[in-house]
């Protein structure tokens, strides 16, 4: 039984902490605050994101009611066309009929569907605030360590805003995902856009470009490969949130592995789980063969 | 000086080995806590009683009603599942009870557990039509699906937990689909508790799978609606219950039998500490107390628990004997 002598004061052992009550307060007062937020505003964010809802419903309808000879055709015609490789379409369309020979055609469907169009939004969202980054150090000092946050907070923390804000499904499930999966192609346009070199760009000056002239024709285009690999990040990021959108209900390959934790299915959580992989290697084979083409396309014009 | 030092130490030994005897007696005991709040209060009292009350070395593990009672049946771990909702459960607890693998010890909450499909109060008050679950799959215009309002939706039960199952085959039984109705996947607590407070502070109507006692309907009015039929036991066992059943026939849910399971290493390892269990019950009402006071407070199932012992002293102390209550009074002042 060790213990110190009485004259040492309990502070010095305990943390000084907050007092319980004050501590229980202020976590009350803020979710108070936060809901009456959520009664004020969750209607305007709902309607506000109506357009993602109706861009999302439209990309699974449309992945998921088409034919699967005709959906399998596409994704392998994309996936040429984008790699110019007849070994990565070849192994796409093994893939997608692996995964449709083992029953999981429609979640993974709907799992595809929700990855691009979250990557879309990604790209849509997260390039011009790369540039915005790019073109100020201020405008960088304020975004990186909200970056920071949002790749960092684990995402249980802001689902259950999330899910106070725009309930359960497709949606919420699209924010939740957007916010861990953006910060790489944000990080990474800014990246490219300052790696630019130095010299070109004062020879771009010098022929008298506007600056709109000088992003769109050479910054952009030098940053190209760069931005390609924050997509590529984007994408493999979205996937990996696939199983805590399923937590808010959110369809596809989530909710069988959801289903296989809580239930020891280990087998139904391995299909799931390969089935997972199997569209990341799709989506890494071809985005990173994209890129290649592009650099090598542009080597040319500017070569 | 020296003196008083010796007499220290040797009255520390002593408690010390006191301690180790009594933990003796009982040894070490693993035991579930449930991820819901009212189960993890009654884990929490549990592992205070057995460790103060009766000397046992208590650990709470972390579990889920069908992977704990699934390693419980086939490793004997954990040793107590405090709250064990057996329904969903049934044949292969009873085939483990019957092999002697477990033991239903007392029954949780003496009036059992109330699940069913609930509507918010304001939407009762509105609709005073619907009455059942019938009525309500009538109305899928009055509970439009979250993704697509041309629907009805009915919210499940998260994925995984027993009442999925039902709730699924419930939903095929009563046509749900020709109604107009889709289920809407909640995948977890969070995201089905979540949808409650939402569609509660939107003042939406809601229209799903919950149960009783909970924090959650002791905060929020909610209505639970009837169903058409009465509980129809053989149907449930062979085909409700089950995740493959083919054609389900409408049925009910009966009352909940919330039991404590115990393994059979601990029914004959804990002697005293086992009796216990087999009297510990408590009724919902006071469960939704503790728990409003829990959701209040913001506080964990551990905070809950010395709660309890401090201030319902009336109702613990009737699980345990004399001198037990007393040792745990001193102990959670």
């Amino acid at each position: 039984m060790v213990s110190l002598p009485e004259w040492v004061p309990d502070w010095l052992l305990d943390f000084p902490a907050m007092d319980r009550s004050t501590l229980t307060a202020i976590k009350k007062t803020i979710d108070t605050g936060f809901r009456e937020f959520t009664r004020a505003y969750g209607a305007g964010f709902e309607t506000a994101l109506s357009p993602v809802k109706w861009f999302m419903f439209w990309m699974e309808d449309l992945l998921t009611d088409s034919s699967w000879i005709l959906v399998l055709l596409v994704i392998t015609g994309i996936a040429y066309l984008a790699s110019r490789s007849l070994k990565i379409a070849a192994s796409v369309a093994v893939i997608l009929l692996l995964v449709g020979y083992f029953g999981m055609w429609e979640d993974t469907m709907s799992t595809i569907a929700m990855t691009v169009v979250a990557t879309l939004l990604a790209i849509i969202v997260g390039i011009p605030i790369g540039i915005l980054m790019a073109r100020s150090d201020r405008v960088q000092s304020v975004f990186n360590p909200i970056l920071d946050v949002m790749q960092t907070m684990p995402s249980f923390v802001y689902l259950v805003p999330v899910i106070m804000l725009l309930g359960i499904g497709r949606v919420p499930g699209l924010i939740a995902v957007m916010v861990y999966a953006i910060p790489p192609i944000i990080r990474l346009t800014n990246l490219g856009i300052r790696l630019v070199d130095k010299d070109v760009l004062e020879a771009a000056d010098a022929f008298g470009s506007s600056s709109w002239q000088r992003l769109k024709n050479v910054q952009m285009p030098l940053a190209l490969p760069t931005i390609m690999a924050g997509v590529n990040q984007t994408i493999m990021m979205a996937l990996a949130m696939v199983v805590v959108a399923a937590m808010i209900g959110v369809p596809g390959l989530g909710l069988g592995i959801l289903r296989s934790i809580n239930n020891q299915y280990f087998t139904l959580g391995m299909f799931n789980g390969l089935a997972i992989v199997g569209i990341a290697i799709i989506f890494d084979r071809v985005s990173q063969a994209y890129g290649k083409r592009l650099q090598k396309h542009l080597e040319v014009v500017h070569g | 000086m020296k003196k008083l030092l010796a007499s220290t130490i040797l009255a520390a030994g002593i408690m010390g080995f006191a301690g180790a005897a009594s933990a003796e007696d009982c040894g070490r005991v693993t035991i579930a806590n449930m991820n819901w709040a009212s189960a993890e209060v009654l884990a929490n009292i549990d592992k205070i009683i057995l460790e103060e009350g009766y000397g046992c070395d208590a650990e709470l593990v972390a579990g889920d009603t069908q992977p704990t009672l699934t390693s419980m049946i086939e490793k004997g771990e954990p040793d107590v599942a405090p709250e064990a909702w057996v329904n969903a459960m049934r044949v292969v607890l009873d085939k483990a009870t019957e092999e002697g693998k477990l033991h239903y010890a007392s029954e949780s909450l003496s009036e059992g557990g109330v699940e069913g499909w609930w509507i918010p109060k304001y939407v009762a008050d509105k609709h005073p039509e619907i009455k059942t679950v019938v009525d309500a799959l009538n109305h899928p215009e009055v509970f439009p699906h979250p993704d697509d309002a041309s629907k009805g939706g009915l919210y499940n039960c998260p994925e995984g937990w027993g009442c999925r199952v039902i709730t699924t085959n419930q939903f095929k039984a009563y046509d749900g689909a020709e109604h107009g109705f889709e289920l809407v996947e909640t995948g977890s607590a969070a995201g089905l508790d979540g949808s409650i407070a939402k569609a509660y502070e939107a003042g939406e109507p809601w229209f799903g799978y919950y149960w009783a006692p909970t924090a959650l309907l002791g905060k929020y009015d909610m209505v639970k609606l009837d169903f058409p039929v009465e509980f129809n036991k053989e149907e449930w066992d062979s085909c409700t219950s089950k995740p493959d059943c083919a054609d389900p026939k409408p049925n009910a849910w009966s009352k909940s039998e919330v039991y404590t399971v115990v393994t059979d290493r601990f029914k004959q390892a804990g002697g005293p500490a086992y009796e216990y269990l087999e009297n510990r019950s408590w009724e919902n009402n006071t469960v939704n107390k503790l728990l409003a006071w829990m959701s209040d407070n913001q506080a964990t199932g551990e905070d809950a628990a010395y709660h309890f012992l401090n201030e319902s002293p009336d109702v613990w102390t009737n699980w345990v004997s004399e001198d037990v209550a007393e040792k745990v009074k001193k102990a959670v002042k």
